[in-house]
């Protein structure tokens, strides 16, 4: 009995549920999407690793794999999941978002326990659909932005699934290897394709452009889904033990460019999407260096980075339901009106910066210690520059938003519901802060005796605390003087608009002279579809009488039963023949 | 209980209509009626205890029933095992459905209901007999029975088509019956699994060195394959199917199309897998390539042929000889040098779901004729306002067909498709993709026809009868069909696994 419940993957009930939220009562079909949620968590925390395999047009698939990656991703997934469906409805989101955003979650959910390539990619294409949904059902600005979002997730998509086709091909086999994809092309495919998930430099206008543009319990999930789950599938791709360190170093790339961007923002969601791209820098440098301590550190990160960046999309949210206001220099004083969320988003900025005694600094220093140990000083400096303009950047947030002149204007603190979502994660990164054992038990190959409140970490986390308020009020005027920085998109997107321009000039150019032929052959097809016996007769009067095809020509125009009957006689003399030429075939 | 009824089960199931076949001639004098009352009754006890017979097979193992108490190779064997029960329960079920049909839509008479359960005996005696000159029996008992029923329409062009059948059919049967006479030459025996095991050198022959390499049983092969074409309806010996097919009264066609060139191809495979068995196939390459050949090309000129036809009814006749091109290249491909489990359990999949398929558009076009009289591509036009729900079934059968997903049509060629790349067989592939394409080429004219043209622009010849000829029974037969094609198309998995434990015996050993 339950061996059978435990063979249906915990995303059936999130499936589920994504139907029902769109025909039950709105309160009702929260609840089961909580309710779902909360078996994914119970699931993944008691079902035993094991398989279901399953043939699927002919290949063999592994629909459902559970394993101590997919365990944490679901315990992790299925927290967050719960309170952002607790969020969404308590910030008054429709039926309609509901039923996306738990799509979305199943989708991503499927991606975690799938235990084979096909299945993989599957989840991963219905995942990118599932999130241009969520962003599209905001309408407005939201369709503009969701658009070239859905085309980048489409360009990223097909990469990820041409490098697992590419992979098949070379070594005959769905599963999951532990040498990744096969080298060479494959795996490079496979990087860039998901580098576009992970927001690899250069690949990573869209989380800015389109992670602030919908409705704020979207932004909750999407800040969380997709991000994390391409580390996941980007540790599935990489060698094991092996990393890849250029991977790595882009890592660090990230983690830098993403705070200065972020540094520069006005607009808070848009703020808080740069730092997914220096967040998830941490979690590709862990992966790309490929110890296990490394790994082990980038798969605790992602699960914090989980509650906290949601935590912090969630406060932002509160700001923007209760102020209606995106723009950070239009704030300030808001801790005394909102105590509660600016609590909470003390808690996520501390978390976020690795502030000790808060979920980011485990998860950090242990990706930091292993740059360390395996000599990549240089890595390790990006990385610490990070954490210094997280620091800096969440001072400016926090500074503007809360503590910065009197109130603007008077607004409540958020409701009672809103409230628990945020006070419950928040409360999740404290005790994992605290208590780093609980998480590092459910964290896939973390080495035994790791131990991150070292002297020179708590030095370090206190340190950059410092230098970074002292640093903010240094560069304050400055970054206050500041308009827009443009980021890469003002290359990417006129490039990618005139590149689809001349294409479609090109395309059309071609196509009018295909056309011309195209509409020939279709005129004729039509006409000889419509009387087929006709046209072949037109055909057939163009044959000089003499030749033996004019034997075969049409009796009767007209009828439109081409006469090409073979009576019995004919049929006889073909029957004779085609046992001759067979016994001839066979005998000799 | 149920095994030892299992062990009764293949003799019930091929007397029970032979001997009921009587019942309608003999008391059709008291009530006009009495015959499709006995069909229904014998074709629905034949389901219920086809039904049994699989489950049993499926469970434990394969059923040898020995006719008469006498022991093979002397005596003769019916034989259910994991292929021939399936077939069995496809002849029952179908036989059953069809008759929802004839109930209004005819036709009916005594001699009708003795003549389907004649034909049914028939086509269950080839799909249950182990032995390969009962086979030849049973060929010609279905053959009789079809031959008449397709005079029964009393029509010269159908009374022609029939005569034609007969004469081409009997040749056919008789080709079989002689390269069936080789083999016994060479082995003296008659019983399938006892020639196969003389033709590999042991058996009640015991010769100790295999037979493969005789010249009497390659001509043995080369006669059966060419009596077994002609059956199936292969181009070029295919020219009595689409008159058959054409001419035969609307709910005949029905069962002809479903079962009797599905039952001829099953023969071929049982022949060809059974008894002569891979090996003789690694020792004869050339046979491998007469199969496929001949299938590649059924498959190419019928899908042509079809998309040439302007009556309804002889193009779906054309495409028969098509996707039996698909099915017998399948069987083809499986005998490679290169085992396809995937090929073999295409062609069997394709088999069945054509049946399905086939028997389901050939009732939606003798309903769409009873209604609206219109039996040409032309008369198609703007069907879909007049009769919505059968031209939406005809586009739902038409896709499947095509190939279409979630369809057993689709299902189908995929097993075939991939059997074809599995086994570097690159040729088979390229034609299914090709024959995928004509075929919607012909079922595009349809679709077209019955979508896309507005009733004004409707040629006025249509015929109307005035009067609704459609019964309830018709639309359930389509409606099934319908349902049947679609929701198989999910079972792709289940489907392989029913099939599978014949291919690995036959493939494996």
């Amino acid at each position: 009995m339950t061996d059978a419940l435990f063979a249906i993957p915990p995303w059936v009930p999130v499936l589920v549920a994504t139907a029902l939220i769109m025909v039950l009562p709105r309160k009702l079909g929260y609840a089961l999407g909580l309710l779902s949620l909360g078996w994914v968590v119970a699931y993944s925390l008691i079902v035993p690793a094991g398989q279901v395999e399953a043939v699927f047009l002919g290949f063999d698939t592994v629909p459902l794999q559970v394993d101590e990656f997919s365990r944490l991703l679901g315990v992790g997934f299925g927290v967050l999941g719960s309170a952002a469906v607790l969020y969404a409805y308590a910030v008054g989101a429709r039926r309609r978002l509901g039923a996306f955003a738990l799509g979305y979650v199943a989708a991503t959910l499927a991606v975690c326990f799938s235990g084979d390539w096909l299945t993989l990619i599957f989840a991963y294409e219905a995942m990118a659909l599932a999130s241009t949904l969520l962003i599209w059902e905001f309408g407005g600005r939201a369709v503009r932005r969701g658009y070239r979002y859905a085309l980048w997730h489409v360009i990223g998509g097909s990469l990820v699934l041409l490098a697992v086709m590419w992979h098949v091909a070379e070594t005959g086999t769905l599963a999951f290897e532990s040498t990744g994809l096969s080298s060479g092309m494959p795996l490079l495919l496979g990087v860039i394709g998901l580098g576009v998930n992970l927001g690899f430099v250069g690949l990573h206008t869209w989380l800015p452009d389109a992670y602030p543009a919908p409705h704020i319990a979207a932004s909750v999930f999407l800040s969380v889904f997709t991000t994390k789950s391409a580390a996941y599938v980007l540790y599935r791709a990489l060698p094991e033990a092996d990393g890849a360190i250029i991977v790595a170093y882009m890592g660090g790339l990230m983690a830098v460019y993403g705070v200065v961007y972020a540094l520069l923002q006005h607009d808070m969601r848009a703020l808080l999407s740069y730092h997914i791209v220096a967040q998830v820098g941490y979690m590709t440098a862990g992966i790309g260096i490929g110890t296990s301590l490394a790994l082990s550190g980038a798969m605790a990160h992602v699960f914090n980075n989980i509650l906290y960046k949601a935590l912090l999309f969630m406060a932002v949210g509160i700001i923007i339901y209760r102020t209606d206001t995106e723009d950070l220099y239009e704030l300030g004083g808001l801790w005394r009106q909102m105590p509660i969320t600016a609590g909470a988003f003390a808690i996520g900025a501390l978390s976020i910066a690795a502030f000790p005694g808060f979920n980011g600094f485990v998860s950090k220093n242990m990706v930091m210690d292993a740059a360390l140990y395996e000599g990549h000083e240089l890595l390790w400096l990006l990385l610490l520059v990070g954490g210094l303009g997280t620091f800096l950047s969440f001072i400016k947030l926090g500074y503007y938003a809360f503590l910065h002149g009197p109130a603007t204007t008077t607004v409540r603190d958020a409701t009672p519901l809103q409230s628990i979502a945020m006070v419950s994660i928040a409360g999740l990164c404290v005790l994992l802060g605290l208590l780093p054992g609980l998480l590092l038990d459910l964290v896939p190959a973390a080495p035994a005796d790791t131990s991150v409140y070292t002297v020179s970490n708590l030095v370090k986390g206190i340190g950059l605390a410092v230098a970074g308020v002292v640093g903010f009020f240094i560069v304050r005027p400055t970054l206050a003087g500041f308009g827009h920085i443009p980021d890469i998109d003002r290359l990417l997107h006129p490039g990618g608009f005139y590149l689809g321009k001349g294409l479609v000039y090109l395309v059309t150019g071609i196509f009018a002279i295909v056309d011309r032929f195209v509409a020939g052959v279709a005129a004729w097809s039509y006409r000889f579809g419509a009387d087929p016996a006709g046209e072949l007769t037109t055909l057939f009067e163009r044959i000089p009488d003499d030749s033996w095809l004019a034997s075969l020509s049409p009796a009767e125009h007209g009828d439109s039963t081409a006469h090409l009957r073979a009576d019995i006689g004919r049929t006889m003399l073909i029957l004779t023949a085609l046992v001759t030429v067979v016994l001839l075939l066979v005998l000799f | 209980m149920i095994d030892s009824f299992a062990e009764l089960a293949p003799a019930i199931l091929v007397g029970l209509p032979i001997l009921a076949a009587a019942f309608p001639l003999l008391l059709g004098r008291l009530w006009t009626r009495i015959g499709w009352w006995i069909s229904l009754v014998t074709t629905l006890a034949m389901t219920g205890i086809a039904a049994v017979l699989a489950y049993s097979v499926h469970v434990n193992d394969a059923v040898h029933h020995h006719l008469g108490g006498f022991a093979p190779p002397i005596g003769i064997e019916l034989v259910a095992d994991a292929l021939s029960v399936w077939f069995a329960f496809l002849i029952a079920a179908t036989a059953t459905v069809v008759l929802a049909y004839t109930y209004q839509g005819g036709p009916r008479g005594r001699a009708f209901s003795s003549v389907y359960l004649l034909l049914i005996g028939g086509l269950m005696g080839i799909a249950l007999t182990g032995d390969l000159f009962n086979l030849f029996v049973f060929l010609e008992i279905t053959g009789i029975a079809a031959y008449s029923l397709i005079a029964a329409r009393q029509h010269r062009d159908a009374a022609y088509a029939a005569l034609k059948y007969l004469i081409i059919g009997t040749v056919g049967a008789t080709l079989y019956l002689i390269g069936v006479a080789y083999l016994f030459m060479a082995t003296g025996s008659l019983n399938m699994v006892d020639v196969s095991a003389s033709l590999a050198g042991g058996g009640s022959a015991d010769i100790g060195v295999p037979l493969y390499d005789e010249m009497l049983v390659r001509a043995a092969f080369a006669f059966i394959f060419a009596g077994l074409a002609t059956k199936v309806a292969l181009f070029p010996v295919h020219s009595w199917q689409p008159d058959a097919y054409s001419e035969a009264p609307d709910a005949v066609t029905v069962i002809l199309s479903a079962l009797v060139s599905t039952v001829a191809a099953y023969a071929l495979i049982r022949v060809t897998f059974t008894v002569f068995t891979p090996a003789f196939f690694e020792v004869t390459p050339a046979a491998t390539t007469a199969i496929v050949t001949l299938g590649v090309v059924s498959a190419l000129v019928g899908s042509i042929l079809a998309v040439l036809q302007s009556r309804i009814k002889r193009m779906i006749a054309y495409s028969s000889v098509a996707q039996f091109g698909l099915v017998v290249a399948a069987i083809g491909v499986a005998t490679g040098p290169i085992p396809a489990e995937f090929a073999l359990a295409g062609a069997i999949i394709h088999l069945i779901g054509h049946a399905i398929m086939k028997g389901g558009i050939f009732a939606a076009a003798g309903a769409i004729a009873a209604s609206t009289g219109a039996r040409t591509v032309q008369e198609y036009a703007a069907l879909a306002r007049r009769r919505p729900g059968l031209a939406a079934c005809v586009a739902v059968l038409g896709f499947a067909l095509v190939g279409v997903p979630p369809s057993i049509g689709f299902i189908g060629k995929w097993y075939i498709a991939l059997g074809a790349v599995e086994s570097e067989m690159w040729l088979v592939a390229v034609v299914v993709f090709i024959s995928t394409l004509l075929t919607l080429g012909y079922v595009a004219r349809l679709l077209e026809r019955m979508y896309f043209i507005l009733p004004e622009d409707a040629p006025s010849a249509v015929v109307t009868d005035g009067g609704d000829g459609v019964s309830i029974g018709m639309l359930l037969v389509v409606v099934l069909a319908v349902a049947l094609t679609v929701v198989l198309g999910f079972l792709g998995g289940p489907l392989f696994e029913l099939v599978d434990p014949y291919i690995q015996e036959v493939l494996h050993g």
